[in-house]
């Protein structure tokens, strides 16, 4: 899978995260902002990884900003961002999630 | 409760009345026309009817952000606006953001993923997504063991490239490994960027250890200095460029390496004089300042772009052969009637 374009999906408001995704080439990069990234970094970073590797995605630069999202919402923003990202939006990868 | 975005159209007097009654109830009072005729859009949030929030998006700066927290959760509906302008931004392809704001906001964009590239007193620059600050330097080139180079920056406009910027840059790269040279990249000048860009380039070809460099949006553009294209106050002017000098010093510099700083002396434009007093300010000892004096020609004076661009526009070939080297002197001749039709389609020649 190739990343085409810049792809953004979530907001910044309370228990959403917004995941932004852009071409890379080492590996996948996450650079997370987090009230609670102490507590939940690590695991908000895995989900993200997870998310983006099942979806076939192996570089990427991902920003995400978490406003406390629980895991079902990680995933389904990165899913989000990486289809548009891929300009693949017309193919909705459910099994992903 | 959520409240309702809505779409604030400015060209509208009941939605301009409305903008301009909130944002004056919070403490806002400049809207000059020079600053609203950017604003691209404006969006608003409505409790009951009434305006609680605005903020509007001028290419990629956020501007006239203004929040009425009364009755609602401290931050929820700043979140809600500022998520919004994003996402908007995004859907127009607009993926890297900047803000100007007052030191006491920095903490509320961070919390919306901003990053703060330069604080003054007055103010503060932050700026969101991608490609950010660390790409644009990472894809600059590099030589080997730059650390222990000795490696200098100049950042002209060049509109255009004169004999009076080769003598600067050949002075730097004299005294010097390596030399980046950066162009600015807005596109408001008689000069458009790309040319500007092609006639450096073409102008310092034979230095080899000088690199010409795209200044991005880091570099006296819009986003950082505003005023340096728009005659307007000195102080203002002096707010721009400390911020525009703490970015060099604090971010770019130290990436590259870079130790010196040169420019031209400035007798003649008056922004430009302030600009090299705040750098002469700001910069030492980070990075050294080296102001190179303007070289004297003949009886005309100094040589200066702005001289260059009133020949064009008087069709006086002879004396721009003088001024400009022999690749900008080509491209000049080649152009001309084109250069003369933008002058005449009211591009001004006079300022920088």
């Amino acid at each position: 899978m190739e990343i085409k374009t810049t792809g953004v999906a979530g907001t910044l408001e309370s228990s959403d995260i917004q995941v932004m995704l852009s071409k890379g080439d080492n590996g996948i990069e996450i650079n997370l902002d987090s009230e609670v990234k102490k507590l939940y970094g690590d695991q908000i970073e895995a989900v993200i990884k997870t998310t983006l590797t099942s979806f076939g995605l192996t570089d990427a630069k991902v920003k995400a900003v978490d406003k406390g999202a629980l895991d079902c919402v990680i995933k389904a923003r990165t899913l989000a961002a990486a289809q548009r990202a891929t300009k693949t939006t017309d193919k909705p990868a459910l099994e992903v999630l | 409760m959520d409240d309702e975005i809505i779409d604030l159209y400015l060209g509208r007097p009941s939605g301009k009345r409305m903008w301009t009654d909130f944002l004056t109830s919070l403490g806002i009072h400049n809207f000059s026309d020079k600053e609203i005729k950017q604003i691209d859009f404006t969006v608003g949030l409505k409790h009951d009817g009434k305006l609680v929030a605005t903020g509007s998006v001028a290419g990629n700066v956020l501007k006239y952000i203004a929040v009425c927290n009364k009755g609602a959760v401290s931050g929820a509906r700043f979140a809600q606006l500022v998520s919004e302008l994003i996402s908007r931004q995004f859907q127009r392809g607009v993926y890297h953001l900047f803000v100007f704001t007052k030191l006491r906001y920095v903490s509320s964009f961070e919390h919306a993923g901003f990053k703060a590239l330069a604080r003054s007193d007055y103010g503060a620059f932050l700026e969101n997504g991608t490609p950010d600050v660390h790409d644009y330097l990472s894809a600059i080139p590099r030589i080997p063991q730059q650390a222990e180079k000795k490696v200098a920056g100049i950042v002209m406009n060049a509109n255009p490239f004169t004999l009076g910027h080769r003598y600067l840059v050949e002075q730097a790269a004299k005294a010097n490994d390596l030399v980046y040279l950066f162009v600015v990249n807005t596109d408001t000048s008689l000069f458009t960027t790309v040319e500007r860009m092609r006639l450096v380039q073409a102008g310092v070809a034979d230095l080899t250890n000088v690199v010409v460099i795209n200044g991005g949006d880091y570099m006296v553009s819009y986003a950082t200095f505003p005023a340096y294209f728009l005659k307007t106050p000195d102080d203002e002017i002096a707010y721009q460029t400390e911020l525009d000098a703490r970015i060099f010093r604090d971010v770019i510099a130290p990436a590259l390496n870079i130790k010196t700083r040169y420019v031209g002396s400035e007798p003649l434009s008056h922004t430009t004089n302030i600009y090299n007093q705040v750098l002469v300010r700001e910069l030492p000892p980070l990075v050294a300042m080296q102001v190179i004096t303007r070289r004297q020609v003949g009886e005309q004076g100094y040589i200066t772009a702005t001289q260059v661009r009133c020949c064009i526009r008087e069709n006086d070939l002879a004396t721009i052969e003088t001024l400009v080297p022999t690749t900008t002197l080509a491209f000049i001749k080649r152009h001309i009637s084109d250069l003369q039709a933008r002058i005449a389609a009211g591009q001004q020649i006079s300022g920088n």
